[in-house]
C-alpha cells in the first residue's frame, strides 16, 4: 500500500474530526464477557451462600483438618512403588489405546476426508462426545461393566483421550499441504494409501507431541481414578479417607504430589528438547531465533544441506545415530505399551462376563430420563465452575504479574510464586474436593473452593507464560516516553495481553466445567453425585440423561469460547 | 523541578569522554559530543559500532561506565526515578521496530506519548482527556495520517507505522528527539518520507534530532551534521554540507579486520544469491 498523502503541517484545525472511536465487535465482546463474568460470579456467591463470614469459617475448618492430617503417614516403600506403577501403567495403556484408535478417527473427522459422506459427521459426534464426558464419569460406568480394578480405569482413560487426540490431530491433518496427496492420487493411489503415505508422515511429529501431552494429563487423571474403584494410587487415598485415617491420606497425597511434580520436570525437559529439535529442522521459527539472526546478520553459518554421507550407497537408508535412536525409541515405546496392556491382566472370563452388563447398561439408557432435579444439579455444576473460574482468573492474573519476568516487581518473589504454583497444580482437583468435603461437609461450597484453587493456579501459569511472550518493545518505548510503571503496563502490555487473557480465561472456565462435573463424586456439589448414584441404583436412563446434559453444556461453553477467541484476536 | 533556562547555543546534549561496555566487551570508548539546539545530527557507522548504545545513554536507558552525559541540563546517571521519568518525557525516542502496540488504533498509540503528564494508567482512546485527543489528531495530521486514526496499527504499512511512532513522540512536546535506525526496516520511498518528516519537525519546531542511520546518501541529504562511530570510537564529526559520500564511505571500508571479513562474507553471500 503506497501512501501518497502529502505531508503538510496542519493549520490549527477548527474541527479535528471524530475523537471517539467507533464501537467495534471486539470491544463489545470484551465488555460483554467482563459483564457476564461479574454477573456469574455474583450468582455463584448467592447460590452457595458465600460470604466473608462463611469463607472465614470454612478456612478455619480447613485449617483444623490440616492439623489433624499432620504428620503425614507414608505407606511402605514397596506399597508406594506398587501403587505408583499401577497408576502409570493405567495411564500408558489408556493413552496407547487412545493413540491407536484416534488416528483413523482423526482422518475421518478431518475436513479433508474423502470417504463415504455419513462417516465424517459420525466421527465428529464420537470426538465431541468422548471429549465432553470426563474420564471419571467413564470410569464409574466401566467399573459397573467390567468390575473394580485397573482395566476399567485404563478403558476410561482411553475412551476420554480418543476425542482430544483425534480433534487436535484432525486440525493438523487439515493444515497439511494438499499437493502431495493430489500427486499420490494422480498416481492412482487409493484414499487410505494417500492418507498413510502422504499425510501420516507429516503429522507424525505432531501426533507424538499430542500423545505425550495427553499422557501427562492422563497420569494425573489416573492418580484419582481409584476414588471410584478403577485402580491406581487413588484406591489407597479413598480407603484412608473412608476410614478417617487422615495421617495416611496426607501421606498418599504427598506421594501423588511428588509423582506429579516429577512428571512436570520430565515434561518440561521433553518439551524443551522437542522445541530445539523443531527449531533446528526449521519446522518452527521462534521469535528469539529470528531476533538473534537479525542481530548477527553476517555471523550465521550456511547450514549444511547435507547430501549423502560419504560411503553410503544411494539406495541404502543407512544407520546413523539419529536413526538408531529413533528406531530404538519406537521399539521401547511399543514394548512399554505392550507391558502395560499385559499388566492390566485382561481375563477372558471377566470380559465375557462384561458382555451382559454392557448390554443391560446400553438398553437401560434408552430413553434418557431428564428431570428438573437433574437440570438443577447441572446448573449447580455450571455455576460452581464459572464462578470459580472467574474468581480464579482474577487471582491468577495478580499471581501471573508477580511471576512473569517482564512484570515481576522482584525476581526472587517470582521464583517463590512459581514453585508454589507448580506444587498447588500438582494436587488433583478431586483431592482438594475430598479435603474440603472432609473439612466443611457435603455441598457446592467445597466444590467451589476446590475449583477456585485449581483455577487460580492454572490461570496464573497460563497468564505468566503468555505475558512473557509479548513484544517487549512497546513497553520499552513507553518507558522512554516517561510513563510510570503502571501506565507502561496498561498501555504497552495490557492491550497486547487482552486476547490471551480472554482466551486462557475461557479455557480455564472450560476445564473447570469438566472438573466440576466430577467433583460431585466426592460429594462436593453438582451433577457428579447424581451420576454416581444413578449408576449405583441401576437407573441408567438417568445416567444417559446426565451424560447428554454434560456433553451439551461442555460443548456449548467450548463453542462460546472458540467464537469469542476468534473475534478477539 | 529546576528547569534550567536553555540559552541559545547552549548544547541540549553533551557527552564527555563516555565509555560503556557489556559483559566485558567495550561498546563505547571515550566518546565526546556536543549537540546544539535545533541541529539535525546523523549518527553513522557499521553495525555494532555503538550507535544504539550511545542513544540509550542519552535518555538514561543505559548508564555510562565512565565519563558523563548531560541531556537538557540533567545527568541521567544522577537522576532519581521520578526525575529520570521527567527527563524522558522531554526526550523523544523513535525505535527501528516502531514500538507500537499492533492491536490498538493509531490514535491510541499516539496518545501514549502523553502518559508522563497523566497520573493513572490508561486503556482505550476515551480514557484520555479530550484536549489530548485533539492534539494527538493534530500530530497525526502533521505526519499525514489523520484519516487513519482509528485503524489498527498492525494493518498499517511499515512507513505509516513509523510515522505514527513519530507522532507519538511529538505528543511529548520533546526538546530533543533520538531516533535509532528509524528507517532501517523501511523501503526507500517510506524511508525518505519518514526522514523528511523528522527533518521538517526539527526545522519548524527548532528541535534537535540525533538519528542513527545506515544509508550514507540519506544521512548526507537530511542531516546538518554527520558523526561517525567505529568500534566504539568517534572517527568523524563534520558538517554535512562539505562532506562527500566517498569520504564517509571510507569510515565503513577502513573498518577493522573483523568487520572487513564480515563484509567479504556478505559480498560472497550476495554473489551466491545473485
Amino acid at each position: 500500500m503506497v501512501d501518497t498523502t502529502p505531508v503538510a503541517r496542519a493549520p490549527a484545525a477548527a474541527d479535528p474530526g471524530p475523537l471517539r472511536p467507533p464501537w467495534s465487535a471486539r470491544a463489545l465482546i470484551a465488555t460483554g464477557l467482563l459483564v457476564a463474568a461479574v454477573a456469574v460470579t455474583w450468582l455463584t456467591f448467592w447460590w452457595i451462600g458465600l460470604s466473608p463470614a462463611s469463607l472465614a469459617a470454612g478456612l478455619d475448618d480447613t485449617a483444623r483438618l490440616l492439623r489433624r492430617m499432620w504428620p503425614p503417614d507414608l505407606p511402605g516403600a514397596g506399597d508406594v512403588a506398587g501403587m505408583v506403577a499401577e497408576t502409570l501403567l493405567i495411564a500408558v495403556a489408556g493413552t496407547g489405546l487412545a493413540a491407536l484408535a484416534s488416528v483413523p478417527l482423526a482422518f475421518t473427522a478431518a475436513r479433508t476426508h474423502r470417504g463415504p459422506r455419513w462417516l465424517r459427521p459420525a466421527a465428529r459426534v464420537a470426538v465431541v462426545l468422548t471429549r465432553a464426558v470426563p474420564t471419571l464419569a467413564f470410569a464409574i460406568l466401566f467399573v459397573r461393566i467390567f468390575g473394580l480394578g485397573p482395566p476399567a480405569g485404563a478403558l476410561a482413560v482411553a475412551v476420554h483421550s480418543v476425542g482430544m487426540i483425534a480433534k487436535l490431530l484432525a486440525d493438523v491433518v487439515e493444515e497439511a499441504d494438499p499437493v502431495p496427496a493430489e500427486a499420490a492420487r494422480a498416481c492412482g493411489a487409493g484414499e487410505v494409501q494417500v492418507a498413510v503415505s502422504t499425510v501420516l508422515p507429516r503429522v507424525f511429529p505432531a501426533l507424538t507431541g499430542i500423545v505425550l501431552h495427553r499422557l501427562d494429563i492422563n497420569i494425573r487423571a489416573s492418580a484419582v481414578l481409584g476414588v471410584v474403584g478403577a485402580g491406581g494410587i487413588g484406591v489407597a487415598l479413598q480407603t484412608a479417607l473412608g476410614s478417617l485415617n487422615y495421617h495416611r491420606a496426607a501421606g498418599i497425597i504427598c506421594v501423588i504430589v511428588v509423582l506429579v511434580l516429577l512428571l512436570e520436570l520430565l515434561s518440561v525437559a521433553v518439551r524443551r528438547r522437542t522445541i530445539r529439535h523443531l527449531v533446528r529442522h526449521g519446522t518452527i521459527r521462534r521469535r528469539a531465533v529470528r531476533r538473534r539472526s537479525r542481530a548477527g546478520r553476517s555471523a550465521g553459518d550456511p547450514t549444511g544441506t547435507a547430501a549423502l554421507p560419504a560411503g553410503r550407497a544411494p539406495h541404502d537408508v543407512g544407520w546413523d545415530r539419529g536413526r538408531v535412536l529413533r528406531v530404538a525409541g519406537a521399539v521401547a515405546t511399543g514394548m512399554v505399551f505392550l507391558v502395560s496392556l499385559w499388566s492390566l491382566n485382561p481375563d477372558p472370563a471377566r470380559l465375557s462376563g462384561a458382555w451382559p452388563n454392557l448390554r443391560s447398561v446400553l438398553t437401560g439408557m434408552w430413553p434418557p430420563a431428564f428431570s428438573g432435579h437433574l437440570l438443577m444439579a447441572v446448573l449447580e455444576s455450571l455455576l460452581m465452575a464459572l464462578g470459580a473460574a472467574a474468581v480464579g482468573a482474577a487471582c491468577g492474573l495478580v499471581l501471573a504479574l508477580l511471576t512473569a519476568v517482564t512484570t515481576t516487581p522482584w525476581r526472587p518473589l517470582s521464583a517463590v510464586v512459581r514453585v508454589l504454583l507448580v506444587v498447588v497444580r500438582g494436587v488433583p482437583d478431586l483431592v482438594y474436593a475430598l479435603l474440603f468435603v472432609a473439612a466443611l461437609g457435603l455441598g457446592p461450597f467445597a466444590g467451589f473452593l476446590a475449583l477456585w484453587i485449581s483455577s487460580t493456579a492454572l490461570a496464573a501459569k497460563f497468564f505468566a507464560d503468555s505475558l512473557e511472550q509479548l513484544d517487549p518493545l512497546p513497553h520499552e518505548a513507553l518507558t522512554s516516553v516517561g510513563a510510570r510503571r503502571w501506565q507502561a503496563f496498561a498501555a504497552g502490555i495490557w492491550p497486547q495481553f487482552v486476547p490471551s487473557f480472554t482466551g486462557n480465561g475461557l479455557f480455564v472456565a472450560d476445564l473447570a466445567l469438566r472438573e466440576s462435573v466430577v467433583l460431585g463424586i466426592a460429594g462436593a456439589g453438582g451433577v457428579g453425585y447424581l451420576m454416581q448414584e444413578s449408576i449405583a441404583t441401576l437407573r441408567y436412563d438417568t445416567t444417559a440423561a446426565i451424560v447428554i446434559a454434560i456433553a451439551v453444556v461442555v460443548y456449548a461453553i467450548e463453542t462460546l469460547a472458540r467464537v469469542a477467541r476468534r473475534h478477539l484476536l | 523541578m529546576a528547569e534550567e533556562p536553555a540559552t541559545i547555543g547552549d548544547p541540549v546534549l553533551r557527552l564527555s569522554d563516555v565509555g560503556k561496555g557489556f559483559h566485558g566487551t567495550t561498546v563505547l570508548d571515550g566518546v565526546s559530543l556536543d549537540v546544539p539546539q535545533g541541529q539535525f545530527v546523523a549518527l553513522t557507522g557499521p553495525s555494532g559500532a555503538g550507535k544504539s548504545t550511545l542513544l540509550r545513554l542519552v535518555n538514561g536507558m543505559h548508564l555510562p561506565d565512565s565519563g558523563t552525559v548531560h541531556t537538557l541540563g540533567e545527568n541521567p546517571a544522577a537522576c532519581s526515578r521520578s526525575r529520570l521519568r521527567a527527563l524522558r518525557a522531554r526526550v523523544g525516542f523513535v525505535f527501528q521496530q516502531f514500538g507500537l502496540v499492533g492491536r490498538l488504533s493509531a490514535l491510541e498509540n499516539v496518545l501514549m506519548g502523553s502518559l508522563a503528564t497523566l497520573r493513572l494508567p490508561r486503556y482505550g482512546v476515551m480514557s484520555y482527556p479530550r484536549a489530548l485527543r485533539i492534539r494527538a489528531v493534530e500530530h497525526l495530521d502533521r505526519v499525514g495520517l489523520a484519516d487513519r486514526r482509528f485503524q489498527r496499527c498492525d494493518t498499517l504499512s511499515g512507513g505509516q507505522q513509523q510515522r505514527v511512532a513519530v507522532a507519538r513522540t511529538l505528543l511529548q512536546s520533546p526538546e530533543l528527539i533520538l531516533a535509532d535506525e528509524p528507517v532501517a526496516s523501511l523501503d526507500p520511498a517510506a524511508s525518505a518520507l519518514v526522514l523528511e518528516t523528522l527533518k521538517r519537525i526539527s526545522v519548524e519546531d527548532g528541535i534537535s534530532v540525533v538519528c542513527s542511520l545506515h544509508q550514507i546518501q540519506l544521512a548526507l541529504a537530511t542531516a546538518d551534521r554527520v558523526v561517525a562511530l567505529r568500534g566504539g570510537r568517534l572517527v568523524l564529526d563534520e558538517p554535512a554540507a562539505g562532506l562527500t559520500a566517498e569520504r564517509l564511505r571510507e569510515v565503513y571500508e577502513t573498518a577493522g579486520t573483523r568487520d572487513a571479513q564480515a563484509g567479504a562474507r556478505d559480498a560472497q553471500a550476495g554473489a551466491r544469491d545473485g
